[in-house]
């Protein structure tokens, strides 16, 4: 038992080889030696990591058979949408046993493997979304219309790409980042004056509560008309759904100051605006990047969705909203991709800020 | 599997012939929200045109959100009401959508501009901005400027493009120097808005010949293959050009049908079922060819399709239906 090590990722997947063995040629293009192929590749994976080799050895054996497997079973749909068989999908459930252990592996399994591991992790999680989606998809011939393949998706994303990057300017650049700037910072201002003015508080925030729970669907139209159809109009609507985020929490924040520390305050003479900039703001920074990073994915929600009324004929959700109608769901897919990205991006850009403002704060110590 | 589906479903069936004749059922898919551009079905339904013919048929209602195509593709529906341009575009794509009816012979889409604005015929577009719907409505638009050389990237020399709302607030804001508007309902909203006809310029596009086939019902190619499910499509146009027949003969009662089906406001229902009247002309479902072409070639122009079509439509329903 020395040199043997099993693990239940690779018995399953071992059973799922032997079973696919069954089906052979597993669809109407792919022929029988490529598929015994497949079925070598997954032998020589699960058998692999089940053998006391070195990590290092047992991650590069994971990596070509789970990876390889899949790209020949991808390959092997070829002009045979729909007529994937069981062995087909049975190739593929041993495929990804394999690699779920390599994630396991690369997640330490006992052993450590450094940083490099914490990267390659989610990278390997999100190839097998693709493969999955990629070969159910086609393997089962699931109607483009309905789920187009990811394949279909980043061919589109490639031949498009003047199409999108007009897009991302009109949505992006334009409605989105004017009206984050615009409504975050008079949600800043207006609370600074809260602060200050106590009827003011009183008076806004019911108000303000009020008004963030308005549906964004009856204030876009209402843009519309104030606003004409161009990307200014969907700036207000950003304005409109921003400001609030940013009042209340910053109202929140700057009430979040110790009472020992406002007595020392005092204690030192110091002004209302001195205790405010000095102690206050710094204290309500985590509320005020709370609600940058709530404000980051509202904008962009709240631009592509004004975008779905009366618009130029350029932008993502105008885009969005059109191709559906036209069947061209690759498009629709590749504009949720970029969507995705940017916001994804933009509330990265924010976190990082915030560490670099607010690296004193309690919830950073290790 | 379909088939072993369709032989167990007709075993049934028979099985339970002995008893209550089973009816068939099918599921139709709306373009729209309900409204009198519809009554047909409706009225089939309400009056029991299709429970005669022994069928039960669920209407679903459409709206803003909703493409039938993806519905039909997604088993939600048997059959769609539906325009040629977006069947076409669907079919291309995959989903083997068929024109088994053409209930609509004239299309009812316009372009209306204020008569006192700075258009008055067709050489005045330039460097203006016209109102147009999309979700598959604006091929006949995009046909129709390619015909007259007009770009519609905007500019000089070409047409800034809005995409419309299905409303007609970008004339009354002065947004837009002409909208889209179907002759049966955004027409008339312009009309409640304080709008005489003698305001408008209207370009209607059936006059102008540039009309594109619009409500018509489509199935699956698969299905026809099956000469029990065509025949359940025979009974089910039958009856419904039946209902078409009988609304067009009572609107007052066809717009009353619409309301309890959750139609609004049965003064402009009226209104609808008038207009949608004169688009349907004689109540036989038949496909104009000539009409079809013209789709087919618009769509091509456009590249909207890459190849001409094939088998897009068939007469194998309205043949056997002998009025």
């Amino acid at each position: 038992m020395t040199l043997f090590r099993p693990n239940w990722q690779a018995l399953l997947s071992l059973l799922a080889t032997l079973y696919s063995l069954t089906a052979v040629p597993f669809t109407a293009t792919m022929n029988g030696s490529s598929s015994y192929l497949v079925i070598a590749l997954l032998l020589l994976g699960a058998i692999g990591s089940m053998l006391r080799l070195s990590a290092m050895l047992e991650i590069a054996i994971l990596v070509v058979s789970s990876l390889g497997a899949a790209a020949l079973l991808i390959g092997g749909l070829t002009d045979a949408t729909g007529t994937a068989n069981a062995g087909y999908f049975a190739g593929l459930t041993a495929a990804w046993l394999l690699g779920w252990r390599l994630v396991t592996v690369l997640s330490g399994d006992g052993r450590n493997l450094g940083t490099l591991s914490s990267l390659l992790v989610p990278t390997l999680f999100g190839i097998w979304v693709l493969i999955l989606w990629e070969a159910i998809v086609r393997g089962t011939g699931i109607p483009f219309v309905l789920l187009p393949p990811p394949s279909a998706i980043a061919v589109r994303v490639t031949t498009s790409t003047s199409i999108l990057m007009a897009d991302f300017n009109q949505t992006v650049l334009k409605a989105v980042l004017f009206g984050y700037i615009v409504g975050s910072l008079t949600g800043f201002i207006v609370a600074i004056l809260a602060d200050r003015y106590r009827f003011l508080a009183n008076g806004l925030l019911p108000v303000g509560n009020m008004a963030s729970a308005l549906p964004m669907i009856g204030v876009a139209p209402v843009m519309v008309i104030w606003f004409g159809f161009d990307w200014q109009s969907k700036a207000a609507v950003v304005v409109v759904m921003t400001f609030f985020p940013m009042l209340v929490n910053t109202i929140a924040g700057l009430a979040s100051a110790g009472e020992m520390e406002r007595d020392l305050m005092r204690t030192y003479a110091s002004t209302r605006w001195q205790s405010l900039f000095k102690l206050r703001l710094p204290a309500a920074m985590p509320f005020i990047f709370n609600a940058l990073k709530i404000n980051s994915t509202l904008a962009l929600i709240g631009a592509i969705v004004a975008e779905f009324f009366g618009t130029p004929v350029v932008g993502m959700g105008f885009r969005i909203s059109t191709e559906v109608g036209r069947m061209n769901l690759d498009m629709v897919w590749a504009e949720i991709a970029l969507a995705a990205v940017v916001g994804s991006l933009f509330y990265g850009a924010l976190a990082l800020l915030e560490r670099a403002v607010t690296f004193w704060h309690p919830s950073y110590r290790r | 599997m379909k088939k072993t589906i369709g032989i167990t479903m007709a075993l049934a069936v028979t099985l339970m012939a002995g008893a209550a004749s089973a009816a068939d059922q099918v599921t139709l898919q709306l373009k729209w929200v309900a409204q009198a551009q519809f009554a047909g079905y409706y009225v089939a339904q309400d009056k029991g045109f299709y429970e005669e013919a022994g069928l039960d048929v669920e209407i679903k209602p459409g709206g803003p959100d909703i493409a039938p195509e993806q519905v039909i593709a997604g088993g939600g529906a048997d059959v769609i009401v539906d325009w040629m341009g977006g069947a076409l575009a669907a079919r291309e794509k995959g989903v083997g959508l068929v024109n088994i009816a053409q209930p609509y012979k004239k299309a009812g889409m316009e372009l209306v501009c204020p008569a006192d604005g700075p258009i008055q015929t067709v050489d005045d577009f330039k460097g203006h901005t016209l109102g147009v719907w999309f979700y598959g409505n604006e091929y006949p638009f995009y046909a129709w400027m390619n015909k007259l050389g007009l770009s519609t990237e905007g500019g000089e020399d070409g047409v800034t493009v809005l995409k419309q709302s299905f409303d007609v607030q970008p004339l009354i804001q002065k947004q837009a120097d002409c909208i889209s508007v179907m002759t049966y309902n955004e027409y008339w909203q312009l009309m409640d808005a304080g709008y005489k006809p003698e305001d408008l310029i209207v370009f209607n596009y059936t006059e102008m010949g540039n009309d594109l086939l619009e409500d018509g019902l489509y199935t699956l190619e698969e299905n026809l293959e099956d000469p029990a499910y065509v025949d359940k499509m025979v009974r089910f146009v039958k009856a419904s050009m039946k209902g078409w027949a009988y609304a067009t003969a009572h609107p007052d009662e066809a717009a009353a049908i619409i309301i309890d089906n959750g139609g609004q406001d049965e003064n402009h229902q009226k209104r609808m079922m008038g207009e949608v009247a004169k688009l349907i002309g004689e109540p036989d479902a038949k496909l104009i060819p000539e009409a079809y072409e013209r789709t087919a070639k618009a769509l091509l122009d456009q590249k909207i399709i890459t190849k001409e079509p094939e088998g897009a439509w068939t007469s194998v329903v309205t043949d056997k239906m002998k009025m």
